[in-house]
């Protein structure tokens, strides 16, 4: 199914985001990752909601329902053609440093703490895609644990 | 200044006369108010459920007056509130705007599960518009003002207003200021488009004209926005046939010769046939909800779809549309109506089709009504309904419950008067009858409020027979009493076997209850005593109670099974034979 985007700024008031997850509940819609965060102008949220939709129709409606919240300034979808889609990775891995220095140069990722020989925590920025190859790079089987912010996107 | 007078303030400044509601606990601050100050015309309801009813019972009704009025309802927090929570539901359902004002615990103590606490902005958040929870007495007003606006802008809701105890009683300190006249709400993202752009307009008038077998669509919008002689004028322009929702109705005259009467499960067959045949639906606010369309891929599928609708989110949910039109219906029946591109058609030959199928069940029907009872003697409620019809000439306020008798007042109701049904629709909730015919009677007191419950529902809310006594109000009570749950009942009747679970029904003594609430009473048995009995009642200066003997065996037909198509239509009693169509599945009744 295709990944689509949706960008909504809305006001910070109390109750928003329980709106937003409760829509997302009540209407059965199949939402990846949801990222909220404070937007440049004072008293607004930012909210990036990522779903697995195909029917541009079911989209539309997502839209429509999130425009009808009082609090909800606009919304828009993104497409991948004319916005940036990021997210980031903490990761801990069981893995020998020597292993981790052939992806220096092709991925972006930082080492945060070495806290043994073979014990790494590493950041790693960049498209969710992109995420994936590296893990499945490096080895899922050297991973301990890993957190993911979710999708957050910027238009171009 | 605290917090409850700047509640009370704002209520009158937004011209709010009426407060329906229940005290307790954590609300009786602003009672206490309300007496001090005057002003307000209290009517204390006899379970929280009444008084929201009753609130929406004003505000449907006063739709149509000189000044509408925002129906208020009151209560305290947890029970009171949680009590509340199904005609909220219902107001959210039928885009009815109330407030609800609920008191809550105090701050200090909210979310400690206090004494009579419950999580009210939780609870209600996905079956209102919006809530509001003011921590500080200063926020107090501008939040009722804005929370009327929110309510009654755009497409209407119920709009829930939680005030902690402590806020209630909170003074504002002396530099607090605010100016209702030039207030306006901070919503940079609330808008709607009230007025029509013009190039869908364009396209619109451009389908209308090209068009051989169009339907119109009558739905809540025309009422809500009071355009029922506008789309009249219009259908007559055009020469185009209308079917109306249930909400619809009495926008137009019911008799008219263009009407098609009410569509969907229990439509005639005039409307669905035409709609299944149509090639152009024009459809005026509404939402094609799935009473109104049955199985969404077989409904009308050979028609191109214009859609005039304010809540932008309707358009395209259900069915597809052709022409969106995101406006208010009136303003864009305005400009439709005085568009010179219109042309007239004769339509012979659509319109004799339609009259064929209007034909259909005609004759029958009207051997029913006339014949009055069933095969036991007992009244058939589409008699009773015909005659209540024929003696007010169509022109009194009509609040049905939910049920058999509820469909068949839509059906054989003649409504002459705009805006003079009033029903629970969306929700269909049982026992809304007799708390919302108070706010209808409050909203018109000049006109006749009938109010017409089954006597299943009649015993959901009962209790309000004591508003109308301590409030003298004039509302005339009809119970058609069929000693089941009728609705069901013919659901069991069709599609179960005629296993009768849970549907027959032992009653009290309505004529006791009656009299111990000091209200008239008649029983009714014979086809002969109906018309005395209702011209009894429309004689009688205040309430009375009629009770009516019933044919548990009527069944209102035609009838689209749930989750069924047009085609499976029943137009014939089956009598105990269970249909062949039988679709069991994705529908209640
Ligand atoms: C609160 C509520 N509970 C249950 C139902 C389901 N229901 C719909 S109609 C109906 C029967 C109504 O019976 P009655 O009030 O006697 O009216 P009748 O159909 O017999 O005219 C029922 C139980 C409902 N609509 N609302
Ligand atoms: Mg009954």
């Amino acid at each position: 199914m295709k990944r689509r985007a949706i960008l909504a700024f809305m006001l910070n008031r109390p109750g928003v985001l329980n709106k937003v997850s409760m829509l997302i509940r009540k209407k059965m819609y199949n939402v990846d990752t949801l990222t909220v965060c404070s937007a440049c102008k004072p008293g607004i949220s930012r909210m990036t909601i990522t779903l697995k939709e195909d029917d541009d129709a079911k989209v539309q409606q997502v839209i429509r329902q999130l425009e009808k919240f009082t609090e909800v300034v606009s919304v828009k979808e993104l497409d991948t053609d004319h916005s940036y889609w990021r997210e980031v990775a903490v990761v801990k891995m069981e893995v020998p440093a020597k292993h981790l220095e052939g992806f220096h140069g092709r991925y972006n990722f930082e080492v945060l703490e070495q806290k043994s020989a073979d014990i790494h925590i590493l950041q790693v920025a960049g498209s969710t895609r992109r995420i994936d190859a590296f893990l499945e790079e490096v080895g899922q089987e050297h991973i301990i644990e890993i957190a993911r912010t979710g999708v957050t996107a910027l238009e171009k | 200044m605290t917090g409850k007078k700047l509640l009370l303030r704002a209520l009158k400044d937004k011209g709010v006369k009426y407060v329906f509601g229940y005290t307790g606990g954590a609300i009786m601050p602003v009672f206490d108010e309300m007496d001090k100050l005057g002003g307000f015309n209290f009517v204390m309801s006899r379970h929280e459920q009444g008084a929201a009813f009753m609130s929406q019972g004003l505000s449907r009704a006063s739709r149509s007056n000189k000044v509408p009025q925002i129906g208020v309802c009151m209560s305290t927090s947890g029970p009171g509130a949680m009590n509340l929570v199904t005609g909220v539901a219902d107001a959210y359902m039928d885009s009815v705007p109330i407030l609800a004002v609920t008191g809550q615990v105090a701050t200090g103590v909210i979310a400690t599960d206090a004494f009579q606490e419950s999580d009210v902005v939780g609870v209600m958040m996905p079956i209102s518009k919006q809530t509001y929870m003011p921590l500080d007495a200063s926020d107090v007003e501008s939040t009722v003002h804005e929370a009327i606006y929110v309510a009654t802008t755009g497409r209407g809701g119920p709009v829930v207003l939680d005030i902690p105890k402590d806020v209630q009683n909170q003074q504002v300190p002396d530099e607090y200021r605010f100016d209702a006249e030039s207030y306006r709400p901070a919503l940079p993202g609330f808008f709607y488009h009230p007025t029509p752009a013009r190039e869908p307009l364009q396209q619109a008038v451009d389908l209308i004209n090209r068009s051989e077998r169009p339907v119109m669509f009558c739905g809540h919008g025309v009422i809500n926005s009071n355009a029922g002689k506008l789309l009249l004028q219009f259908a007559e322009k055009v020469n185009i046939p209308i079917a109306s929702t249930m909400h619809g109705l009495s926008a137009i005259p019911a008799d008219h010769p263009l009407h098609l009467g009410m569509m969907g499960m229990h439509g005639t067959v005039e409307a669905n046939r035409a709609i299944m045949e149509a090639d152009l639906l024009i459809s005026f606010g509404m939402r094609f909800d799935d009473r109104v369309t049955g199985k969404l891929n077989e409904y009308a599928q050979n028609a191109d779809v214009i859609h005039v609708e304010i809540d932008a989110s309707e358009i395209n949910k259900n069915v597809g549309t052709t022409v969106a039109i995101n406006a208010d219906v009136y303003r864009t029946l305005h400009v439709l109506a005085g568009d010179p591109m219109l042309t007239y058609k004769p339509r012979r030959r659509w319109l004799d089709k339609i009259e064929g199928y209007r034909q259909v069940m005609a004759e029958d029907l009207r051997q029913e009504i006339e014949t009055g009872v069933g095969a036991d003697g007992k009244l058939l409620m589409k008699a009773i309904v015909s005659r209540l019809s024929d003696l007010t000439e169509g022109k009194d306020l009509i609040v049905p419950d939910v049920g058999q008798h509820q469909m068949m007042a839509s059906r054989f109701y003649n409504f002459q008067t705009e805006n003079s049904w009033f029903s629970s629709g969306g929700a269909g909730t049982m026992g809304a009858s007799l708390p919302m015919a108070i706010g209808v009677k409050l909203a018109r007191p000049d006109e006749r409020v009938w109010s017409i419950s089954g006597d299943g529902g009649f015993q959901m809310n009962a209790q309000e027979l004591g508003t109308i006594m301590e409030q003298q109000l004039d509302v005339k009570i009809l119970i058609l009493n069929n000693g089941y749950l009728g609705m069901v009942r013919q659901w069991q009747t069709l599609f179960f076997d005629g296993r009768y679970a849970g549907t027959p029904m032992q009653s009290p003594d309505f004529g006791l209850i009656a009299k111990a609430y000091g209200l008239p009473y008649r029983k009714v048995e014979k086809l002969e005593d109906v018309k005395p009995a209702l011209q009894q009642a429309i004689d009688h200066q205040g309430a009375i109670v009629l009770e009516f003997i019933c044919d548990p065996g009527e069944v209102i037909l035609p009838m689209i099974p749930a989750g069924g198509g047009f085609d499976d239509m029943i137009v014939k009693h089956p009598g105990q034979e269970p249909a062949e169509n039988a679709v069991e599945e994705g529908g209640q009744s």
